[in-house]
């Protein structure tokens, strides 16, 4: 039976959704008069899945068809599942259609391993051409660097694209070799490494790459994997790392039971705060969980839980310390620690001020002095705080699943 | 005193140049005509547009950009009253400009949060207007808001969408931004008929759909994370929420 284009639609989407990169900030606007689209700085949403994800890419893959059998994907070779495949001219018609009636930023392509990996990334960078060069579309394009394909393919790809990137899938060796057998860490980072070399030649700026992993399918720790991101962010190889909460698609020796597992989700929202901290806050990777404290506290955000085995360092006074000494204290953030410093210059602040400056202070009121003032029912032990955080402050228990950034929606 | 004005930016601009030289000390400022107010004194500030000129002249004197963006901004929250916010707000920035950094006062946190709201809504719309292709090609779009962003919209998608010609229709306003060629402009309406599609806006609609539903991964489902990010409000014009 021939399937139509909403057929096609329908199956390549579903085959790209776990992949969670929906970023399409961090390009400067590059409009030029006439020309049909441009990026913008701060990325944008065009709505939100019923999962509350939000949708800024048309994320599709070109094929599903995959010549690789990793365990934990849905696209996998022994996978029973209808295969589909749309042509480069088709999908960017689609694009652009999209992209006019405002759906979408832009696109994010990806596929299965076709034929070869050149020839797969070979269909990628067709697609890629008809919209740069016969359109001359200037929206967002964010395409995956198949790991293996010819180094002038990555080169064209990172001429083409907003953001390339290549996914390390899980976080160690080890894993890799248990699920993924065609595939090595090596392999997995090479494509970034290259893509890395090649921008840098050509001008000042490399090109912006993001990777995801997948969390709970594999024994590691929040330790290993946190210590990976900040090695990955140290050597500024990449702008964004994404955590994955494993989602049961397929049965494996290796994997977790089908049917008992549900996706980590609360230790994937941790995980995320903790990036945070690593990316925004100043914060070391080891600061956050160290050898003997391997794995996030699900109950505790990790800043908050954090200050509370550092109680040395508290209570700080709002009124003298620097920024960075600010964004420590639990319950304040950037925009928090931003309105302090403005706000100080002209007066003392006192508790009441920052309840009009609308800072929460239910949970930075146990770590904080304001204009000679602190909380004195609850002394500053440890165990002492954890009750009064968790009996005064619900949501520590709830947590939204994402951290969303008020402008981009991101994750 | 009670002071009524028309609602434009030049009335109220007027009002500011009447508040200031018959020093007035203000107690309520109103859009229209209050009939409640009948036995109090209730005085009406015709809009004058020397004098309006004369204000926003040394506006722009004694102001930096940032902050007449902000005024302007606020003025297009139509939808509140903020008038005596934003009275206080240039007052306080006449006496002393540095006031205007000094978020201790009400009327300035107030007017910055205020100008933070409105850009936060112009930025989701810059997301959820969905355009519609017409009959020739040009690209059609309704919106209904809070406040008026028109403005900001038009500017955003004069840079995206090329050579295409494109309409955003405010319905409640009953205002139109209008792209042509060389030609951009914000146009009242007085009346519209309902357009003709393009033959593939279907098509396109339920190429749309398909992929809005099949990107959700159902393990995930969080209907109460989707409505937070996309409040009902603002759903009426985008297909994916309708069948």
């Amino acid at each position: 039976m021939k399937l139509t284009i909403d057929d096609k639609i329908s199956i390549l989407a579903d085959g790209a959704k776990y992949d969670v990169s929906c970023s399409s900030s961090g390009s400067e606007s590059n409009y030029k008069t006439g020309e049909l689209g441009n990026t913008h700085n701060s990325g944008i949403c065009h709505t939100f899945t019923s999962d509350g994800r939000c949708v800024s890419l048309l994320k599709v893959l070109l094929s599903n068809v995959c010549i690789y059998d990793c365990a934990y994907c849905i696209n996998r070779v022994s996978n029973d599942i209808r295969r589909t495949a749309f042509t480069p001219r088709e999908l960017a018609d689609i694009t652009l259609n999209f992209y006019k009636r405002n759906y979408i930023e832009g696109l994010f392509l990806s596929s299965g391993i076709i034929k070869n990996e050149d020839h797969t990334m070979l269909l990628l960078l067709q697609t890629l051409r008809i919209l740069r060069h016969e359109h001359k579309f200037n929206g967002y394009i964010h395409v995956k660097l198949i790991p293996g394909s010819a180094k002038e393919l990555i080169a064209e790809a990172c001429l083409l694209a907003n953001r390339v990137s290549s996914n390390i899938e899980l976080p160690s060796s080890k894993s890799l070799a248990l699920l993924a057998p065609d595939k090595t860490k090596a392999k997995l980072l090479e494509p970034l490494k290259h893509a890395r070399e090649i921008t840098m030649e050509r001008n000042a700026k490399p090109i912006s790459m993001s990777t995801q992993m997948i969390i709970g399918a594999t024994g590691e720790s929040d330790f290993d994997i946190l210590k990976l991101s900040s090695a990955l962010y140290d050597k500024a190889l990449l702008k964004r790392v994404y955590y994955s909460a494993y989602i049961a698609v397929n049965n494996h020796k290796n994997l977790p039971v089908r049917e008992l597992s549900t996706p980590p989700l609360k230790r994937e929202h941790r995980l995320y705060q903790a990036d945070w901290l690593l990316r925004f806050y100043g914060f070391k990777y080891d600061e956050i969980v160290t050898p003997q404290n391997q794995n996030l506290d699900i109950q505790f955000d990790p800043k908050t839980f954090w200050a509370l085995s550092n109680l040395h360092l508290f209570p700080v006074d709002i009124n003298k310390v620097s920024q960075e000494i600010l964004m420590r204290i639990p319950g304040i953030g950037m925009r928090g620690a931003m309105k302090i410093l403005q706000a100080r210059k002209f007066k003392t602040l006192n508790f009441e001020d920052l309840v009009k400056l609308k800072i929460s202070i239910k949970k930075a009121k146990y770590f904080i002095i304001a204009d000679k003032n602190y909380q004195k029912q609850i002394p500053l032990y440890e165990d002492r705080l954890k009750i009064a955080l968790m009996h005064n402050d619900k949501s520590i228990i709830q947590p939204n699943l994402f951290d969303f950034s008020i402008y981009t929606g991101e994750l | 005193m009670n002071l009524f004005y028309d609602g434009s930016f030049e009335g109220f601009l007027s009002l500011i140049y009447e508040v200031y030289h018959q020093k007035m000390n203000v107690t309520t400022i109103l859009k229209k005509n209050p009939h409640k107010f009948i036995f109090d004194e209730v005085l009406h500030v015709e809009t004058d547009l020397s004098k309006a000129h004369k204000v926003f002249s040394s506006l722009k004197k004694r102001f930096s950009k940032n902050d007449i963006n902000t005024i302007v901004r606020v003025f297009l929250c139509d939808s509140i009253t903020f008038e005596m916010c934003l009275l206080e707000f240039i007052i306080l920035g006449f006496k002393k400009n540095e006031n205007l950094q000094n978020i201790n006062y009400p009327s300035v946190f107030y007017i910055k949060g205020l100008e933070k709201e409105h850009m936060r809504l112009t930025h989701k719309m810059l997301g959820f207007v969905r355009f519609e292709e017409l009959e020739d090609k040009t690209f059609y779009a309704k919106i209904e808001t809070k406040f008026n962003v028109l403005m900001f919209l038009g500017e955003h998608f004069s840079k995206r969408l090329g050579n295409n010609p494109f309409i955003i229709h405010d319905i409640k306003r009953h205002l139109a931004y209008v792209k042509h060629e060389d030609m951009k402009e914000i146009r009242d309406v007085a009346s519209f008929d309902e357009p003709l599609y393009s033959q593939d806006e279907a098509k396109f609609k339920s190429l749309w759909k398909n992929f809005f539903h099949s990107v959700a991964i159902t393990n995930r489902t969080n209907i109460k994370l989707q409505k937070n990010l996309v409040p009902l409000v603002y759903r009426t014009y985008m297909s994916e929420f309708h069948d």
